[in-house]
């Protein structure tokens, strides 16, 4: 009898420790609807999904090194920028993963060797069509133009993205802008544009604020995420039209942190990371894939967005499409892991004086 | 005999002990008990407290990363006179060192130089691929062929503020100061110089905050005392419901109000009081930040304000009043300096508390209401500069510590009352 209970006890604390069906990580990322399409595209289609525990932060790596500095990691799997893709990777926050099965398929090669692919999402400038009832702004030269276009302007609180357009307003190529920003005079120059808006600005941090901004006649005009505009377009109806020019790709990855759970965390990412579950999470927001694959399953299966009473085209509402390449810049990650600090600074400077 | 020996000798316990020896041992297992009591508050305070800001400090001085990378190549960098370019031999000992290098100490290292001069980040880590393919020397051209930047004196220069093991650089930086090449201190390049605006304004804010917390606060806890009970505990509910209503809700709700759309431009705009293109910039800028904090910080001024003036007497007044003194008169003399300690701890906690404030001026702050505290959230976040985060920090603690003194010496601590 004793045996017996002595048998059932270890069998079930070896239970307890052996694999189970479910796995046992936390994926955090940005939150609202962004997480909400992770977690229909490729949480819930994941066979251990129901294992996986969702969490948001803010960005930044701050959290992450103070986890691993402390030997105390809570994070498995983390949705990064991709400037911190590169400083995260550097630093051994994260681990390195085997990127054979897409390293071929993507739009643009991979920050790091820390990084899977997620998605393509852009700052791009949007107004309200009741705002312009007679000419409308076409291109980011009016967006910095407040004597063709009278009224306040959203820009947000950093200057990622603002140097680029600044400088394709001032009359850059959008292929050329970083190299005019390699140099002290380019960076004068985006600064000297960004000056003539000064007085007309509204600044917004949180991605939810510019579509406020908007919507409430704050400001008439506002940069803002594609993907939240098209959010209010496709699902609230909104009277939104995007501004496809000098549109700025900033790419996301997801990473495994060091001394989390890594081999459930790279399998999960594994999953995130394919073809269609790239695709599949435009189902549910406009973002662009970074798999080439993921837009012709797009392209195939269009109307693509799930929405109640038929669904939509999602294409014209993405950053990837040749139409909005052709105009837009690929923003430089490494670029900012050099400069961003001082350009930061500067900016802080600009704003405050 | 007998006698004569207990007069002279110690006194004993029954069991033959001295009684002093027998006292202490039973007052030590007292203290060691008490010690005992305390001891996990104690650990607490330590762990919590004292642990992390000394680390804090001590990070704020340790410029140990590169160092421990480029031991080497500091050393005969040392011997060179910082004109022109380096020589051959600093070229080809940190060419070694960085191909040699191995885990992530490149990284952390290229983090820290960083700092220095932009652009060594991918400077290291370009190199380094490249550098595998190189066998011989000379090094010094073969490395400006793989990149310019080798090249560029600025480059070997910024190495020179990273010599020594510490640094006063990042205490420095936070009052937009630098090191030249050669450890001088010099002013930050002028388009950079933001943290000596940042400080005056976070103190500006801070001091107008408390002031008008003050000059709101002093009134309604005069009140809350002096009412009789079934309206003062009404106004007390009135002070506290906001108290515990989340400081994002309260931020937000300002929001509404305040903007140029918002809920107090349209009553102006619809009252005809202003025209409808004057609306008020009241957000997104310094005003909007002092009138959220004040609002926000309100009860940590009523609070200890209240429980100071209760305990004043009433009889104190009428007596006053009965002796002739006017009621302006019998407030000033008799009224105020009774409530001066409930005054001073108003003041310190809201001013403490403003100073290091944060989320409040990121939200409604715009372009000029950042204070300090959006600065360390920003390095602390996005550059990994942990090393200025706690120089800002530390700052912050002397100051508060300076103001604590000074505040000591002019009011006296013990003249501060919670209740």
């Amino acid at each position: 009898m004793r045996k017996a209970i002595k048998a059932a006890f270890f069998g079930l604390i070896s239970m307890a420790f052996v694999g189970s069906a479910i796995a046992d990580i936390t994926f955090v990322s940005w939150g609202g609807a962004y997480t909400a399409s992770q977690q229909k595209a490729y949480i819930d289609t994941w066979s251990k999904g129901s294992g996986v525990t969702v969490e948001s932060y803010n960005g930044g790596l701050g959290e992450i090194k103070a986890q691993v500095e402390a030997g105390n990691v809570t994070w498995d799997v983390v949705d990064v920028l991709p400037d911190q893709a590169i400083t995260g990777c550097d630093e051994g926050l994260f681990a390195k993963v085997d990127q054979s099965e897409f390293i071929n398929d993507m739009v643009v090669p991979p920050v790091s060797e820390c990084v899977v692919p997620q998605i393509f999402w852009a700052y791009t400038a949007f107004y309200d069509k009741a705002a312009f009832p007679g000419k409308k702004p076409k291109n980011i030269k009016d967006f910095f133009d407040v004597k063709k276009f009278p009224g306040k302007r959203g820009i947000h609180t950093w200057a990622n993205a603002l140097i680029e357009m600044a400088l394709v307003a001032d009359g850059v190529k959008a292929s050329k802008v970083y190299e005019v920003m390699g140099t002290p005079e380019g960076i004068d120059r985006a600064f000297a544009k960004l000056d003539t808006i000064k007085d007309h600005v509204v600044f917004w941090s949180a991605g939810s604020k510019p579509l406020e901004l908007v919507s409430s006649g704050e400001v008439v005009m506002s940069l803002a995420y594609n993907g939240r505009i098209g959010a209010a377009i496709l699902s609230e109806g909104k009277n939104f039209e995007y501004i496809w020019d000098a549109t700025v790709l900033e790419q996301e990855y997801l990473v495994a942190i060091k001394g989390g759970n890594e081999a459930e965390a790279l399998e999960f990412m594994a999953h995130a990371s394919s073809a269609e579950s790239n695709a599949e999470q435009a189902k549910y927001i406009p973002y662009g894939p970074m798999r080439k694959s993921s837009i012709d399953i797009i392209k195939k299966g269009e109307p693509w967005f799930i929405k109640e009473g038929g669904n939509i085209d999602i294409l014209p509402h993405m950053p990837t499409t040749p139409k909005v390449l052709k105009r837009a810049v690929i923003a430089d990650p490494e670029w900012w892991a050099d400069n961003g600090a001082e350009i930061h600074e500067r900016f802080g400077a600009w704003k405050g004086s | 005999m007998s006698q004569t020996q207990s007069s002279t000798g110690p006194i004993l316990t029954t069991d033959g002990i001295p009684l002093k020896v027998s006292l202490k041992k039973a007052e030590r297992i007292n203290k060691i008990r008490a010690f005992l009591l305390v001891s996990p508050l104690l650990i607490f305070i330590l762990v919590t407290f004292l642990v992390p800001i000394g680390d804090m400090l001590a990070r704020s001085i340790d410029d140990r990363q590169i160092n421990t990378v480029f031991p080497k190549t500091f050393e005969v960098y040392k011997k060179w006179d910082r004109k022109g370019l380096p020589s051959e031999e600093v070229y080809k000992t940190m060419f070694f060192e960085l191909k040699n290098s191995e885990g992530y100490s490149v990284g952390k290292a290229s983090t820290r130089m960083n700092y220095s001069k932009s652009g060594w980040k991918s400077l290291l880590k370009k190199s380094k691929r490249k550098f595998k393919k190189i066998e011989e020397g000379p090094y010094k051209e073969q490395m400006i062929a793989i990149d310019k930047k080798w090249a560029d004196p600025e480059y070997w220069l910024a190495l020179g503020q990273m010599v020594d093991p510490t640094t006063m650089g990042y205490y420095l930086n936070a009052v937009d100061l630098k090191y030249d090449s050669s450890k001088n201190i010099v002013q930050q390049k002028e388009n950079r110089r933001i943290y000596n605006k940042t400080w005056i304004k976070t103190f500006k804010v801070s001091i107008l905050v408390t002031l008008f917390c003050l000059l709101l606060g002093y009134p309604i806890s005069y009140l809350l005392a002096t009412l009789p009970m079934k309206y003062s505990n009404l106004l007390m509910i009135c002070v506290l419901l906001p108290f515990w209503t989340s400081l994002l809700v309260r931020t937000v709700a300002w929001m509404v109000m305040l903007q140029q759309k918002g809920v107090l431009n349209n009553l102006l705009v619809m009252s005809n009081l202003i025209a409808d293109e004057n609306r008020f910039q009241l957000m997104y800028n310094q005003t909007a930040v002092v009138i959220v904090m004040t609002q926000i910080l309100l009860p940590f001024m009523v609070l200890p304000l209240y429980s100071v003036m209760k305990t004043i007497s009433p009889t104190y007044m009428r007596a006053a009043l009965n002796l002739g003194a006017s009621p302006m008169h019998a407030f000033y003399k008799i009224y105020m300096p009774n409530s001066v300690p409930g005054v001073s701890a108003g003041c310190l906690l809201v001013f403490i508390i403003a100073i290091g404030y944060y989320i409040t001026p990121e939200l409604v702050g715009g372009k000029d209401g950042q204070m300090v505290g959006n600065w360390i959230a920003y390095h602390l976040k996005t550059t990994l500069n942990w090393g200025l985060c706690a120089a800002l920090g530390a700052i912050l603690l002397a100051m508060m510590t300076v103001l604590y003194w000074a505040y000591n010496k002019i009011v006296g601590i013990e003249n501060i009352k919670l209740g």
